[in-house]
């Protein structure tokens, strides 16, 4: 019934799998339009034209979960659970102007899981290196960090370095300067932020967004590589205006 | 357009496999548009209409002769298809295409199955064909074959918001179409009839479903045509409400589906060059220690019989929490319990109150007005099985995941590989059978909640919660297969001292 070449799985059976496969994009565009359909009748639904692949990186306990959810939450969960493989958060930022969904890979920070943790690499167009500014070896782990997140990344995936619990100021361990140097020598972005307070928190998503914009804008970024870990919906034929597309298709086919 | 019959495979295989030029393209749409202005089914034009509806060029024509309404329509379907094909989704299909590079060999070639097979069925049924399939598999490959190579992925268009499934197709081949299929059939026989007693049109498909592996075109289409006819009454608000592939992707289950495929995939390219290192009898050995895990990846369970006493909310609780003890990972199944309780416990009280007014105003007008007092309309119950179809699937999708992350970063295991596919394997025969008693319980609802409805605003929702029911399983099931490599690897780092990738 099947030609047989169809059970043949050569090496391209999972070339797909680095990029978004373009219904999550649909979906999830639309899946926010919904929920700000929820939200507010009234409000014209939102639309984004980009979406950027992170993830976030570092040791186990130096806050990587927390600061998504204040991200994504704009909360601070006291008792988070050990991520197991990798978790995921997403929200929509803006950019010059430009609506941007980040879609967050919440990675496991325990050893254990640091084989399983860079199959999900790939593809991300933005990394967020997590340090403990109140324990040392989190920041001495960071150049291994770094050769995970280069090596398994394209080369124009930004990286920003964030020294979290810059709250536990009296308990710090790490001083803002070296941290700072670290980072210039390697060519990183950096902040101190604290996932309690709530203190960078948003700056550190959105500066590594801006970067990873400029990049796009400057053309550095190519966005039709396979690994850009940025989508673009040029398609689109009026630009801003997604929501009002599904309907008129569907009135235009059904009739 | 002479010999329709033989157009298909060819240019199925022409557009995928050879095309590094333009050429396809044009070739391609001339033909579809002069067929899609041609002539189609011969009787009940407007069940075809609505069977139907953006009926596209297909190579079917064998069987064709329409009205002329319908033949502008689908001619003016045509000029809005290659942008905006069925119900809005297909339209982010071109958008997506040159993003997206994707394997396509195997895909093309398992579109092509699907569409012969139906194809095959039609002429003898006359039931409307995967055109569209076809058509767009055509259109995608066209589009993309110019940027990128036989390689790309031209499965975004045909299968609009089943991509999914289609992705699914792709990383797993014949064995998840047949052994999806098998699931689909095993929950959508013992409904059909349902479906079919109210909607002569579908009727006919009856005798597809059993004779051959179409059934989730079959009711893909359904669901289209279902969808395209109540679109002008639906509300943009309730339409997306219910729109199964939003809500499972609110529930994370793509992201998690997709997590679990880079897993899949890293596991699978270490087999294999675990596999190439080996020689002689190293490698047969090994080869047959695989195989079992193969076996336990067969789902022959889906052919025993399905009969079985409806669980309680206990019961399942208990069963899958069992199966995820047997695992000896730990991750742990509340979430897909509650959620699943969560559902019975909404039907048990949306159930209730229909039945009783059901039986004081049987006989009486007063019964009609009823039906609309009811705390839950057809369109919330239709709107709640959607959304709970959605949200089981992802969570169980989410389990997959996660157990797939748990049995790759294991050292030591005390349950062998095959142990667990055995699991596994039970744990996806039974999320699907949990799948299929739930969504019979939620007709169940729309039937009691809907008796007074006519039997044209019921059924398209009956039809879309077996629709998306099956479509779940066949998320799960992907999901499954998709454990397959790791736990291969997971084998095989068991063994002894193997050389490592």
């Amino acid at each position: 019934m099947y030609p047989s070449a169809s059970v043949d799985s050569g090496p391209s059976r999972f070339i797909y799998i680095h990029l978004y496969p373009l219904h999550q994009i649909i979906l999830k565009q639309i899946s926010d339009i919904i929920s700000s359909h929820r939200a507010t009748m009234a409000t014209a639904p939102y639309n984004y034209s980009y979406i950027f692949k992170y993830i976030i990186i570092g040791d186990m306990g130096v806050g990587k979960s927390c600061l998504l959810h204040q991200f994504t939450e704009k909360k601070f969960m006291a008792d988070c659970p050990h991520t197991i493989g990798v978790e995921f958060g997403t929200r929509i930022i803006e950019v010059s102007g430009q609506k941007i969904k980040l879609q967050i890979w919440d990675t496991a920070g325990q050893e254990r899981f640091r084989a399983v943790t860079r199959s999900y690499y790939r593809g991300a167009a933005g990394a967020l290196m997590v340090y403990d500014i109140t324990r040392r070896s989190t920041y001495n782990h960071l150049s291994s960090w770094l050769t995970d997140a280069r090596n398994l990344t394209n080369p124009n995936t930004v990286i920003i370095l964030i020294g979290n619990k810059a709250d536990l100021e009296a308990q710090r361990d790490v001083t803002y300067e070296e941290a700072k140097q670290f980072a210039e020598e390697n060519g990183l972005l950096f902040l101190e932020a604290s996932a309690k307070t709530g203190e960078n928190v948003e700056d550190a998503f959105l500066e590594a967004a801006k970067k990873i914009y400029q990049n796009i804008q400057d053309g550095s970024l190519d966005l039709n590589a396979a690994e850009s870990g940025v989508q673009h919906k040029p398609s689109a034929p009026q630009g801003g205006r997604l929501t009002s597309e599904p309907q008129p298709q569907r009135e235009g086919c059904g009739c | 357009m002479s010999d329709e019959d033989d157009i298909e495979t060819p240019v199925l295989t022409e557009a995928t496999s050879i095309l590094e030029d333009g050429n396809c393209e044009p070739a391609k749409n001339p033909e579809s548009v002069d067929q899609s202005a041609k002539p189609e089914s011969k009787s009940e034009p407007v069940a075809s209409t609505r069977k139907r509806p953006e009926s596209k060029p297909s190579s079917d024509l064998e069987t064709s002769e329409v009205l002329p309404v319908q033949a502008s329509q689908a001619a003016g379907k045509e000029t809005v298809s290659k942008d905006v094909p069925q119900s809005g989704w297909g339209y982010w299909g071109s958008w997506g295409k040159s993003l997206l590079s994707s394997a396509s060999a195997t895909v093309a070639t398992v579109g092509q199955g699907i569409s012969n097979v139906i194809e095959k069925a039609e002429t003898s049924l006359g039931i409307p064909s995967p055109s569209e399939i076809s058509t767009e598999v055509q259109y995608a490959t066209g589009e993309t074959h110019a940027k990128e190579n036989e390689t790309s992925s031209p499965m975004t268009g045909p299968f609009g918001v089943f991509s999914t499934i289609s992705t699914a197709v792709q990383s797993t081949g014949k064995s998840v179409i047949s052994g999806g299929l098998d699931a689909l059939e095993f929950i959508g026989k013992k409904t059909m009839d349902v479906i079919a007693e109210g909607d002569p049109g579908f009727k006919r498909t009856k005798g597809l479903m059993n004779r051959s592996s179409t059934l989730s075109q079959v009711l893909r289409e359904a669901k289209e045509k279902e969808e395209l006819w109540t679109s002008n009454e639906v509300t943009m608000e309730t339409d997306k409400k219910t729109h199964y592939g939003l809500l499972f992707d609110e529930f994370q289950g793509l992201s998690h589906l997709e997590a679990l495929e880079m897993l899949s995939r890293e596991s699978e390219i270490k087999v294999k060059s675990i596999l190439n290192s080996l020689s002689g009898e190293e490698l047969e050995t090994l080869k047959q220690e695989l195989e079992q895990l193969k076996e336990a990846f067969s789902l022959a369970e889906f052919c025993e019989e399905e009969e079985e006493e409806k669980k309680g909310d206990e019961d399942f609780t208990k069963e899958i929490t069992e199966l995820f003890s047997q695992l000896n990972v730990s991750s742990k199944p509340e979430k897909l319990a509650r959620a699943r309780n969560t559902a019975y416990e909404w039907i048990r009280t949306s159930l209730s109150k229909p039945l009783e007014e059901k039986e004081e105003g049987e006989k009486q007008l007063e019964a009609e007005k009823t039906a609309h007092i009811n705390k839950n309309s057809i369109e919330d119950i239709h709107a709640f099985a959607i959304r709970s179809l959605a949200e089981l699937t992802a969570y169980s999708i989410e389990l997959f995941h996660k157990t797939a992350a748990l049995v790759l970063h294991g050292r030591k295991q005390e349950v062998t590989a095959v142990e667990r596919s055995r699991t596994l394997s039970q744990m996806t025969v039974m999320l699907c059978k949990e799948l299929s008693s739930l969504s019979k319980e939620f007709t169940t609802c729309l039937t009691t909640a809907g008796v007074k409805e006519k039997a044209d605003v019921l059924n398209p929702l009956i039809t879309a919660v077996f629709l998306e029911a099956s479509n779940s399983a066949s998320y799960i099931q992907d999901a499954f297969q998709l454990l397959l490599p790791v736990l291969e690897i997971s084998l095989i780092e068991n063994r002894t001292e193997l050389p490592e990738a």
